[in-house]
C-alpha cells in the first residue's frame, strides 16, 4: 500500500494549479463581481450588506425606520438608534461580505499578474481591461466600508495571508481608492465590454471618483467628472420611475448597478436579497417580511406650497400627515384618505399609503399591509417591489419579497445632484439652478397616482425654483432635492454625515417623529455616531492588531 | 522419552458435561488436556470423547460458567461434569482489538455490558439502551422514533466530532446505528481509556464500541420467536402550561389601554377579528383551493378555550417487533440466522420508523480445525418520517420553524381546522406562528428510505498450533433516497402558495481490508503470551444527487409526484466524499503467575486527511494490571476473591475533520461566486478554503487507574476507575480575521487542548444463583462523574461563542470553563422602580420590571462585555440502578437513570416569557413582576422592551437534573415442558408485560430534560428549542424457543 493510496483529491473543488489560466482570471473577475449584491449564497442574513444600503443609509437617518415589530433583528433597533455595539452581527456581515469582495478583486489581480509574467494567456489590452475592472470594484467595496467604519486596514494584491492577519487599521485609505479609481478610468472603456451589461466602464469610475471628491469637499476637482459623465444628456427624457421598474433595466439613467437573478433553479443567491426584509407583510400579495418603512418625517417633506416647492424650513411637519395612525375602532375602519393634501408626486412613487393604489396590488389598505403600525408607523416603502404581475418572472417562487430587481449604486439624477452641489459650493448658482430644476421637471412627469375611486391620491404638483436667492438657499434647496429624489436608495445618512449636519437633523426629527411613535423619541447622535464600531470578533481576530474606532 | 511414553498411554476417555444447577447438557463445552495438545468439545447432547490417562487434569470450559479442572482417576467411566454458572464474569471472554481476553485479564478499562438486562428495554437502536448499562457512557436520547441517540465516552475530548467509533464483528463503523437489530447483539464492550483502544489509533479518541453478533452453537437448530407490541402513551401532564386566549387578552388590553374583547371569528376572506360580519362568515364565500391571495377565502373561528396544541401533536402510538432466529450446527459447522419488524409510530403525530432486517452468521472448519472460515452479513432496509427521524440527525429537527417550535410559538387563540374543515392559520394579523398540525400532516409524505448492508467474511488458518493468520475483509454498502414535499400553507400568516418536490439518492460505500497474524507461544505454566500484528486499509466513497421542481399540476396523488411532472424552479445538486486510511498495528499481552498482567500495543495510521508533511500519526498504548489476590499472602483473606489493580497510558487520535485542509481549495460555484452579467449568470470562481499546510492528527493522552474486585465468591463485585485525559492539538477552526480570507472557510489549525478528568464507580450484588436459591436478586449501581475542561483554543483566542438563535448566542468555547457553556448575562433579579434603574448599573432602556443583570466588570453599565458564563450543560455525575430479581419462574426487571447537576438552556422562552411576537405565552407570565408582585423573578411584559431584555441570560438556565425509571419489565418463564410434556419441542415459553419512561423526576418545565445536542458552529448542548418528548410506553413480550 504506497502513498498514492492515501492521496485524494478534493471532491466538486478546485485546487490552485486548476484555476491559474485566462478562464481562471476571468472566473476570478465574475467572482469578485459577485459581491456586488453583498452576498455570498443563500437569502437570509446579509441584510446589512445590501448595496441599497437601507441599514446604515437609509434606516439610520430619517427617511426609514426599520419596521416590522420591535421584537424582530433588535441589533437593527440599535443601529437605528445609534446605541449600537461592538457585537452587533450588522456591522460584521457589512465588514465580512465587502472584505471579501476586496479579497476577490484582489485574487484576480494576483492571478492576472501570474499569467503576465508567464503563460500570458490573456492579451496585455484585456488584461489592463481586466485590472481596470478588478480595482474599480476594489474602490467600491473599500468605499463602503470606509462610509460604515473610516478606519479601516487596506490590502491589496501584493498583500500576503500573514501580513493580512495582522495588518493595521491606522492609515487613511480614501488615497487608496481615489487611485484604484483613477487607474479604472484611465484604462476602462466608455462603451460596455464584450457588450455586457453590468460591467464596469470608465463612466462609473468617474462618477464613484466624483463622488469620492464630493465626501471629501474637493468641489473643483469633482465638478469636470460630473459633467463628463452627464455628457448633456437630458434626464426629464428618462422616466423617474423606471428606475424601480424590474421590466426596464439597463435603462439610460442607470450607472453603476448591482445586478441581480433569479437562478435557473428558483433560488435566490444572486438576487436583491440584501432587500428582502422590506417586503410588505400581512394580506398585501408579497406575504414578508414588513420591514423598512418610510417615517412619517419623510412623507410629510413631500408637501409642496402653492408654488409646487417643498417647504424648506420644516414647516411641513406642522399639522402632520399621519395616515391613520392613532385612529381605532370605526373611526379606523371608516378612515377616508385626504385626497386635497398637495404634495410632490414622488411621494406616491416612494411611499405606500392606505387609499392610494399601490403598483398592482390593488388600494393600500393600511394597517394589514404592516406589522405592527403602532411601532413602526403606518406607511410602507416602495421602491424595492415589484407588480405582481412580475412575480412569476422575478421573484422567487414562493417568497415574493425576493426579486430579481437591479439596485443602482449610482444613478444619473444622483449626478445631477451631486453636480448641482458642487457648482452651488463654488458659486456658480445658476448652473446649479438648472440641474436641480431638470430633476424637479422630470417629478412633474409623474402620471397621478389613483385613489379606488379613481381619483387622484392627491393635489400632485411639483415646480422648478424660479431663482436661488443665495447660496445658502440654494444649498437647502439642494439638500431638500436629494432627500426626495433619492429617498429609501441609501444616501441620506451618508449625506447628513458629510453635510455636517447629522446630529442637528436627526436629534430635531426624533423630536418630530417620536411624539408619534414613541419608539423613536429622544435619540441622541454623537459625532461618534457618524461612523460605526470595528466589529470586536473582527478586533479579536487580528490578534488586537485593529483599533476600535 | 516420558512424555513419549505417556502419549502411548493415551486412551479415550469419555463424558458428559452438563449445568450444575438444572442438569441440562451444554453443548459446546470446550475440554482440554492439560499440557498436551489435545482439545475438543461437547456436541449437542453434552457428551465428549478426549484422549488422556489416569491424573491428566481435563480443564473444562464453557462461556458463561466457571472454568473446571478434573483430574482423570479411571479411564474406563463416563465422566460426569457439572459445571456452575459463573456470576462474577472473571471468565468471561471480552473482545478488545483484533483479539479477545478473559476478563480477569483486562488492563486496560473496559465496560462490559450486559446483554441481557440491554435487551429488556426496548429500542430501535442497540446503542440506545447502552445508556445507563456501561459506567462512564453517557447517551442522550429522545423520544423520536428510530432517533440516533447522542453517545459520549468519558465526556467530550474534542470539540469536533466526539461520536465513538463501533466495531462490528471487527470491522470498524461510524455513523448512527439504527440498522442494527438489538436481538442480533450476542456482546458489546466499551474500550473506555487510551490504553484499551490506542489499538484503534487514529478513530479511537471517542473510545470504541466493540459489538459482536451471535454465532451459531453446536447442537441442534434452536429456533427462538421474540415479539412485542407496546403502546407509547404521551405524557400530557409534562407538556408547558400556556395562558388561555383571555388571559393573553387582558394582559394586551393592560398594556395597550385597550378593551378588546375576544373576537367570536378570527378570519374571513381578508377581514379579521371583530371586524367581520356575518355575510363576510358566509360559507358560500368560502374558498381555500384559490391559487392566489385574490381568490382564497378562509373562514375561521376563534377557538376561545384556546388550543392545546402539544396535545392536538400528540397521540397514543403502538410499536411492535417480530424477531425470528435459528441457530444450530455441528463440530465443523455452525451458523446463525435471524430477519425480523419492527414498526413503531411516533406519540407525535405523522412521525414513524419501520425496520426490517435479515442476518446469517455462518462458520466452518475446515483441515482438523486448523482452517476457519466465516461470514456475518446484515441487510437492513430502515424507513422514516416525520420530525425527528426525516433526517434522522439527533436533535437536528429542533429550531423555532420546527414542529415543535411553532406548538410554543403559535397563539392559541388559532384553531386547529377553520369552518370548511382546512387547516387553520395565523393568517389576517394573528401572529407569525404556523400550525404545527399542518406542518405535521404536510410532511407526512415525506420519507427516508436506507438499504443497508453490512457485512464480513474471514478465514483464520493455524500456521502452527501457536501461530494464527487471519483475514478479514469487511464491506459497507448503504444506498438512501427520499422524497420532501412542499404544500401550499396559505392559512400561514408567512405562508406562500407555492408547491414542490424534491428528491435525493445517495449511496456509501467502504470497505475495510485486515490481515492479522496471532502468536501464542507455550511458555510454561508461569508465563501467558500473545502477540499479535497487522495491518488494515480502509477505502470509502459516497455521492448523492438531488433534484427539485415547483409548480405540480396537482397535489393530490403521490403518484403524480415525479420531477418531470414539475414546471419551474428546476434544480439539481451533487456531492461527494472519498477517503482512505492504511494502518500497521502490533499488541503484546503477557501475563505472570496470573498476578502480573502487561499490553502494550502501537498503531502507526495513515489517513487521506492529512497532506504529506504529517500523512501518518502513531498512537502507543501500554498498561498493567496487578492482581493482588493472586498473591500467596492474600491466599488467607478468603471474602476477597479477586482483586486487581490497574493502570494504562495511551495516547490515540481523531481524525474526523473535512478533509483537504492542507490545500487551498477554489469553487466554481452558481450560488457564491456567480453574477448576472450581460442577462445571463455566469459562473465565477472564488477561494472558498483556505489551506493549512500543517495540520494533523488530535491526540488525546489518557492515564488511567482502577481496580476490579470480587468479593464473596462472586456476591459482590465492581470497579472503579479514575482518569485525567488531556487532548492536545486539537483541531480548532481559528477564525482568521476576514481582511485575509474574507468569508471564505479558515482551516482548522492544531492549536486547542482540552481536558476531561473523572471517576466511574460501579458495585454490584447478586444473591441466589450460586447457593442454586429459586431466589434470585441482583443489584446494580453505577456512578459516573466527569470534569470537561477546554484548555486552550489558541494563543490569540480565549473564547467563541456559538449557539446563534435571534438575537441571542446561547454558547461558548471558553479557556478553563467546560465545553458548550451558556453564555449571557446574569440576572440578578428585576429592576423595582426608576430608582433602582437609575442607581445601579443598567443598559439602554432599561426599565422597572425589566431583567436586572449583574454588572460582571464593575464599569456602572450593562453592555456586552458583562456576559459571562451562566450555566454548565454537562452533569456532575450520571448514575443509573439495576435491579433483577427472579423467583422460580418469575422475574422483575427494574432501571434507573439519572443526571445531576446539568443546566438546560430552555431556549423556547424566548417565545414563550417575553413580548417577541404575537404568540403563545406560558403561565409563567400570569405571576410576572408588577408593582404588586415585587417578589417575581418573571419580567412583565411590555411593548418596549429594550434588546438586552431578550439577550441570552440566566432566565432561560434551568436546572436540568433529573432522575427517571426508565424501565420496569415483569416476566414468567412458563415451564413449557411441564404444559406440553417432555417430549415437546418447546424449550422456551416466556412472556412478560413492562412499561418504560415510568416516571421522571425533575424541576424542569419544558417538554423532557434529555435534550439531544443541536448543530451550530459546535454542537450546542442542553439548548432545548422543542425536544422530541420521550412518551411512556407500555408493552406485552413472548419469547417461544423450540
Amino acid at each position: 500500500c504506497g502513498k498514492e493510496f492515501l492521496q485524494k483529491l478534493p471532491q466538486g473543488q478546485l485546487s490552485e494549479p486548476q484555476v491559474a489560466s485566462k478562464d481562471g482570471v476571468e472566473a476570478e473577475l465574475l467572482g469578485a463581481y459577485g459581491i456586488l449584491n453583498g452576498n455570498i449564497s443563500g437569502s437570509w442574513g446579509n441584510y446589512a450588506a445590501a448595496p441599497s444600503q437601507w441599514l446604515f443609509g437609509e434606516v439610520a437617518s430619517d427617511n426609514a425606520h426599520k419596521g416590522s415589530e420591535q421584537t424582530d433583528q433588535p441589533n437593527m433597533n440599535m443601529i437605528e438608534n445609534y446605541t449600537s455595539n461592538s457585537a452587533n452581527d450588522n456591522l460584521s456581515t457589512m465588514w465580512q461580505v465587502y472584505y471579501e469582495g476586496v479579497l476577490r478583486a484582489n485574487s484576480t489581480l494576483k492571478l492576472l499578474k501570474a499569467d503576465q509574467e508567464g503563460a500570458k494567456q490573456i492579451t496585455s489590452a484585456r488584461a489592463t481591461e481586466i485590472q481596470g475592472e478588478a480595482r474599480m470594484l476594489r474602490a467600491h467595496y473599500y468605499f463602503y466600508l470606509w462610509r460604515i467604519f473610516k478606519n479601516i486596514p487596506f490590502i491589496d494584491e501584493n498583500t500576503t495571508l500573514d501580513e493580512a492577519k495582522v495588518k493595521p487599521n491606522n492609515e487613511d485609505i480614501v488615497p487608496k481608492i481615489i487611485d484604484d479609481l483613477k487607474f479604472a478610468i484611465d484604462n476602462l472603456p466608455t462603451t460596455k465590454i464584450n457588450g455586457q451589461s453590468g460591467r464596469m466602464d470608465k463612466n462609473i469610475a468617474k462618477a464613484y471618483l466624483g463622488k469620492v471628491y464630493l465626501y471629501q469637499k474637493k468641489w473643483g476637482e469633482a465638478l469636470p467628472l460630473f459633467t463628463d459623465v452627464l455628457g448633456g444628456k437630458d434626464i426629464t427624457t428618462m422616466p423617474f420611475e423606471n428606475n424601480f421598474d424590474v421590466t426596464k433595466e439597463d435603462g439610460a439613467e442607470r450607472l453603476m448597478v448591482s445586478k441581480h437573478a433569479i437562478n435557473s433553479n428558483g433560488d435566490a443567491d444572486n438576487a436583491n436579497v440584501g432587500d428582502m426584509l422590506s417586503g410588505l407583510y400581512g394580506s398585501s400579495p408579497v406575504g414578508c417580511c414588513g420591514f423598512y418603512q418610510p417615517t412619517i418625517d419623510l412623507v410629510n417633506a413631500y408637501k409642496v406650497d402653492n408654488n409646487g416647492l417643498p417647504l424648506l424650513d420644516n414647516s411641513y411637519r406642522t399639522n402632520e400627515y399621519k395616515s391613520d395612525l392613532g385612529l381605532a375602532g370605526a373611526a379606523k375602519t371608516n378612515y377616508k384618505l385626504d385626497t386635497t393634501l398637495a404634495f410632490d408626486p414622488r411621494l406616491d412613487y416612494t411611499v405606500g399609503r392606505r387609499g392610494v393604489m399601490y403598483l398592482d396590488y390593488g388600494v393600500m389598505p393600511g394597517d394589514a399591509w404592516i406589522r405592527d403600525a403602532t411601532y413602526a408607523g403606518p406607511f410602507v416603502g416602495m421602491k424595492t417591489m415589484i407588480p405582481q404581475s412580475q412575480f412569476a418572472a422575478h421573484a422567487v417562487p414562493g417568497q415574493n419579497y425576493v426579486t430579481d430587481l437591479d439596485v443602482s449604486i449610482i444613478r444619473l439624477a444622483d449626478v445631477v445632484l451631486m453636480a448641482a452641489e458642487c457648482n452651488i459650493e463654488l458659486n456658480n448658482l445658476p448652473t446649479a439652478l438648472n440641474l436641480i430644476n431638470s430633476i424637479r421637471n422630470r417629478a412633474a412627469k409623474l402620471a397621478p397616482k389613483k385613489t379606488r375611486y379613481g381619483n387622484n391620491a392627491a393635489k400632485y404638483s411639483v415646480k422648478p425654483y424660479t431663482s436661488f436667492p443665495n447660496q445658502d438657499y440654494a444649498r437647502k434647496a439642494l439638500r431638500f432635492e436629494r432627500r426626495l429624489e433619492l429617498a429609501m436608495e441609501g444616501h441620506r445618512f451618508f449625506d447628513l454625515v458629510r453635510w455636517g449636519i447629522a446630529k442637528q437633523a436627526l436629534e430635531s426629527y426624533s423630536s418630530f417623529e417620536g411624539s408619534l411613535l414613541p419608539a423613536y423619541k429622544d435619540l441622541v447622535f454623537n459625532s461618534n455616531n457618524e461612523y460605526w464600531p470595528i466589529p470586536q470578533s473582527e478586533i479579536d481576530r487580528s490578534n488586537n492588531t485593529l483599533e476600535q474606532n | 522419552i516420558e512424555w513419549n511414553s505417556n502419549k502411548h498411554q493415551d486412551k479415550i476417555i469419555t463424558g458428559t458435561v452438563r449445568d450444575a444447577n438444572s442438569n441440562t447438557p451444554l453443548a459446546g463445552a470446550t475440554i482440554k488436556v492439560l499440557g498436551k495438545a489435545s482439545v475438543t468439545s461437547t456436541n449437542e447432547s453434552g457428551a465428549f470423547e478426549i484422549g488422556a490417562t489416569v491424573n491428566d487434569v481435563l480443564e473444562v470450559s464453557y462461556v458463561g460458567y466457571l472454568k473446571t479442572e478434573i483430574t482423570v482417576t479411571t479411564t474406563t467411566s463416563n465422566l460426569n461434569i457439572n459445571l456452575t454458572e459463573d456470576i462474577s464474569n472473571l471468565e468471561e471472554i471480552v473482545v478488545t482489538g483484533y483479539s479477545t481476553q478473559l476478563k480477569k485479564d483486562l488492563t486496560g478499562s473496559v465496560a462490559v455490558v450486559n446483554v441481557t438486562q440491554l435487551k429488556s428495554t426496548p429500542a430501535a437502536s442497540a446503542v440506545e439502551s447502552l445508556q445507563g448499562r456501561a459506567t462512564g457512557v453517557q447517551v442522550v436520547t429522545d423520544g423520536a422514533p428510530g432517533s440516533t441517540p447522542q453517545i459520549k465516552i468519558r465526556g467530550f475530548s474534542t470539540i469536533n466530532n466526539n461520536e465513538p467509533l463501533y466495531i462490528i464483528d471487527g470491522v470498524p463503523f461510524e455513523g448512527k446505528l439504527s440498522w442494527l437489530n438489538q436481538n442480533d447483539v450476542e456482546s458489546m464492550q466499551v474500550l473506555k481509556d487510551a490504553s484499551a483502544a490506542s489499538i484503534y489509533g487514529a478513530r479511537a479518541n471517542n473510545g470504541v464500541v466493540i459489538i459482536t453478533t451471535k454465532t451459531g452453537k453446536i447442537g441442534k437448530p434452536q429456533i427462538n420467536f421474540d415479539s412485542y407490541y407496546g403502546v407509547q402513551v404521551p405524557k400530557t401532564n409534562s407538556f408547558p402550561k400556556m395562558m388561555t386566549p383571555q388571559q393573553v387578552l387582558d394582559l394586551d388590553n393592560m398594556l395597550n389601554g385597550t378593551s378588546e374583547t375576544l373576537p367570536e371569528y378570527l378570519l374571513a376572506g381578508g377581514i379579521s377579528g371583530n371586524n367581520i360580519t356575518s355575510s363576510d362568515a358566509d360559507m358560500s364565500k368560502y374558498n381555500y383551493d384559490g391559487k392566489d391571495r385574490a381568490s382564497f377565502y378562509q373562514i375561521t373561528k376563534a377557538n376561545q378555550a384556546g388550543t392545546k396544541w402539544f396535545d392536538e401533536l400528540s397521540q397514543n402510538a403502538p410499536t411492535q417487533s417480530y424477531q425470528i432466529s435459528a441457530t444450530g450446527g455441528s463440530e465443523n459447522a455452525t451458523y446463525a440466522m435471524s430477519g425480523g419488524y419492527l414498526g413503531q409510530k411516533g406519540s407525535l403525530i405523522h412521525t414513524g420508523f419501520e425496520k426490517f432486517n435479515i442476518r446469517t452468521n455462518s462458520q466452518f472448519k475446515g483441515f482438523d480445525g486448523k482452517l476457519r472460515i466465516g461470514e456475518n452479513l446484515q441487510y437492513s432496509y430502515t424507513e422514516g418520517f416525520g420530525m425527528g427521524v426525516n433526517p434522522n440527525v439527533a436533535g437536528d429537527y429542533q429550531g423555532e420553524g420546527s414542529v415543535l417550535g411553532f406548538a410554543y410559538r403559535i397563539q392559541n387563540i388559532i384553531p386547529v381546522y377553520d369552518e370548511g374543515g382546512h387547516f387553520a392559520g395565523s393568517y389576517g394579523g394573528w401572529g407569525n406562528g404556523e400550525n404545527p398540525v399542518a406542518i405535521a400532516y404536510r410532511a407526512k409524505d415525506d420519507k427516508n428510505r436506507s438499504n443497508f448492508f453490512f457485512g464480513n467474511a474471514f478465514a483464520e488458518y493455524d500456521l502452527i498450533p501457536e501461530l494464527m493468520l487471519r483475514s478479514n475483509f469487511g464491506m459497507r454498502y448503504e444506498n438512501y433516497n427520499g422524497i420532501n414535499l412542499t404544500y401550499p400553507n396559505p392559512e400561514f400568516s408567512e405562508g406562500s402558495f407555492n408547491n414542490g418536490m424534491s428528491e435525493y439518492q445517495g449511496y456509501f460505500t467502504e470497505w475495510t481490508w485486515t490481515n492479522t497474524l496471532t502468536y501464542k507461544p507455550y511458555l510454561g505454566d508461569q508465563h501467558s503470551l500473545s502477540i499479535l500484528a497487522g495491518t488494515e486499509a480502509i477505502k470509502s466513497r459516497g455521492r448523492d444527487l438531488s433534484g427539485n421542481r415547483n409548480g405540480y399540476f396537482t397535489l393530490s396523488s403521490l403518484d403524480y409526484f415525479y420531477l418531470n411532472a414539475g414546471t419551474s424552479n428546476i434544480g439539481n445538486a451533487s456531492s461527494g466524499s472519498v477517503g482512505s486510511m492504511f494502518s500497521i498495528f502490533g499488541k503484546a499481552d503477557y501475563s505472570f503467575m496470573d498476578r502480573y498482567l502487561l499490553s502494550v500495543t502501537v498503531r502507526r495510521d495513515g489517513s487521506s486527511n492529512f497532506g504529506s508533511a504529517n500523512l501518518y500519526g502513531t498512537f502507543p498504548g501500554v498498561s498493567g494490571a496487578w492482581r493482588i489476590s493472586q498473591e500467596e499472602f492474600m491466599q488467607d483473606v478468603s471474602w476477597l476473591t479477586d482483586l486487581k489493580i490497574r493502570a494504562g497510558y495511551g495516547i490515540t487520535g481523531n481524525q474526523r475533520i473535512p478533509g483537504y485542509q492542507y490545500l487551498n481549495r477554489f469553487a466554481s460555484s452558481l450560488t457564491s461566486s456567480s453574477y448576472p452579467i450581460g442577462g445571463t449568470t455566469e459562473s465565477g470562481i472564488w477561494q472558498s478554503s483556505y489551506a493549512n499546510e500543517d495540520v494533523k492528527w488530535e491526540q488525546v493522552k489518557s492515564l488511567n487507574l482502577g481496580f476490579d474486585f470480587t468479593i464473596l465468591e462472586g456476591d459482590i463485585d465492581g470497579s472503579f476507575d479514575w482518569y485525567d485525559k488531556t487532548t492536545d492539538d486539537m483541531l480548532y477552526r481559528l477564525p482568521l480575521p476576514a481582511i485575509a480570507v474574507g468569508r471564505a472557510e479558515s482551516p482548522y489549525v492544531n492549536i486547542g487542548s482540552m481536558n476531561n478528568k473523572g471517576v466511574e464507580f460501579s458495585l454490584a450484588y447478586h444473591y441466589g444463583h450460586r447457593q442454586g436459591n429459586p431466589f434470585t436478586l441482583d443489584l446494580a449501581a453505577n456512578i459516573s462523574k466527569n470534569n470537561n475542561k477546554i484548555v486552550s483554543l489558541a494563543p490569540s483566542v480565549d473564547q467563541q461563542i456559538f449557539g446563534a438563535f435571534r438575537s441571542m448566542e446561547t454558547s461558548i468555547l471558553k479557556v478553563g470553563q467546560p465545553y458548550a457553556s451558556f453564555f449571557g448575562y446574569k440576572t440578578v433579579g428585576i429592576y423595582q422602580d426608576a430608582n433602582d434603574v437609575a442607581n445601579n448599573p443598567s443598559y439602554p432602556g432599561a426599565r422597572p420590571g425589566g431583567l436586572k443583570y449583574a454588572d460582571i466588570n464593575d464599569d456602572e453599565v450593562i453592555d456586552a462585555a458583562d456576559r459571562t458564563i451562566i450555566g454548565n450543560p454537562h452533569p456532575d455525575f450520571v448514575y443509573s440502578f439495576n435491579i433483577n430479581t427472579s423467583y422460580k419462574d418469575f422475574d422483575l426487571m427494574m432501571y434507573l437513570y439519572g443526571s445531576q447537576g446539568n443546566d438546560l438552556y430552555e431556549a423556547t422562552r424566548y417565545f414563550t416569557d417575553f413580548g417577541v411576537f404575537k404568540g403563545q405565552k406560558s403561565t409563567r407570565l400570569l405571576d410576572a413582576w408588577s408593582p404588586t408582585n415585587t417578589g417575581s423573578a418573571t419580567p412583565s411584559i411590555t411593548n418596549e422592551a429594550a434588546a438586552e431584555e431578550y439577550a441570552s441570560s440566566s432566565y432561560y438556565i434551568q436546572d436540568g437534573s433529573f432522575m427517571k425509571l426508565k424501565n420496569i419489565q415483569l416476566g414468567y418463564n412458563i415451564p413449557a415442558q411441564k404444559i406440553f410434556g417432555n417430549n415437546s419441542s418447546f424449550t422456551k415459553l416466556r412472556v412478560y408485560m413492562g412499561v418504560t419512561n415510568v416516571f421522571a423526576l425533575t424541576k424542569y418545565e419544558g417538554l423532557d430534560p434529555e435534550i439531544s445536542a443541536t448543530s451550530s458552529d459546535y454542537p450546542a448542548l442542553g439548548v432545548d428549542f422543542g425536544i422530541y418528548p420521550q412518551a411512556r410506553q407500555y408493552m406485552l413480550g413472548l419469547s417461544l424457543g423450540f
